[in-house]
């Protein structure tokens, strides 16, 4: 019982963590993709273009995947624990 | 004002503090003496500082704990510094999938382990126990025995690597938060501040505007 509800709420944290990483590397990705058009003006690219499309290449990047890591290394965390305790 | 607040920073602090002092692992240099099983009906005052019966089995209100006696060298500042012995009583208690997350499973076999250890006659098998939790006497509670391993000599000082770790990581931590909240303060609540600040500025502009048509009105109709 103690281990459902160590899973339960473990998965609930780790989700809020999550949600709170991916939303700062997209705002942190989208700051640096303004500020590369301020540096570079491409010729007859409107900003908002621009962003875009690099939003775009942001969400298939493996980057992005990357923080579906905040669920594992705890999993792998709590079983080196288990294993190195026990 | 400013001291309210100070206060309220000190306190919570001090009371991170003190429970990272409980829940940290620390370890000592000691002999056991002797292992015993003492049944033990917990208080609504000291049932929080023990962990459960054996992982698997059912709860109740009162259980066996099983204890191990020892004599350790005194640590004062932390283990920085040792003094002489002193008798120390662990308990040994499943922590399971419960807090704090040592998921220790195996408190049999430790009892086991510390049976085979123990050492009544000189020359002593000095033993590095490492264990979380305090010892305090008025509210019967013990430090919980983590694991037991042989000690290299009487004076040997363990590193406390796995202690570090969890102080770097809860450092990065506390950065990492930092810094997406300054990202959020910057591209999320600055902006809406600033346009709440903008339509604030409009709606004053525009009532300044039509008191000043009213003010003509009124004075065009005096004939002035």
């Amino acid at each position: 019982m103690n281990f459902v509800r160590l899973l339960v709420f473990g998965f609930l944290f780790l989700s809020v963590v999550y949600l709170c990483v991916s939303l700062y590397s997209r705002s942190v990705r989208r700051e640096k993709l303004e500020a590369e058009w301020e540096e570079t003006r491409p010729e007859g690219i409107h900003r908002d273009a621009f962003v875009k499309e690099g939003m775009k290449e942001y969400e298939a990047s493996l980057r992005r995947r990357l923080i579906l890591l905040v669920y594992v290394i705890p999993l792998v965390l709590v079983g080196a624990i288990i294993y190195f305790v026990n | 004002m400013r001291n309210i607040r100070r206060a309220f920073r000190i306190t919570i602090l001090l009371i991170l503090a003190l429970w990272l002092h409980y829940v940290l692992p620390q370890r000592d240099i000691a002999r056991v003496t002797s292992t015993e099983v003492v049944r033990t009906d917990f208080s609504g005052l000291n049932r929080i500082f023990f962990a459960q019966t054996d992982t698997g089995n059912v709860e109740s209100v009162a259980r066996d704990l099983r204890f191990i006696n020892a004599e350790r060298k005194r640590p004062y500042l932390f283990s920085l510094v040792r003094g002489g012995n002193q008798t120390m009583v662990y308990r040994n208690e499943d922590t399971g999938w419960i807090y704090p997350p040592y998921f220790k499973f195996d408190s049999a076999d430790l009892q086991a382990e510390a049976g085979a250890v123990i050492s009544t006659e000189p020359p002593h098998d000095w033993v590095v126990i490492t264990h979380y939790g305090w010892r305090i006497r008025w509210l019967s509670i013990y430090p919980n025995a983590v694991s037991i391993r042989p000690a290299p000599s009487e004076d040997f000082r363990p590193i406390p690597w796995s202690n570090i770790v969890i102080y770097v990581l809860m450092l990065a931590g506390v950065v990492f938060v930092r810094a997406m909240w300054r990202q959020f303060r910057e591209r999320t609540l600055d902006p809406f501040a600033d346009r709440a600040e903008d339509r604030i500025d409009h709606v004053q502009a525009d009532l300044a505007e039509r008191r000043g048509r009213l003010r003509r009105w009124w004075d065009g109709l005096r004939g002035k």
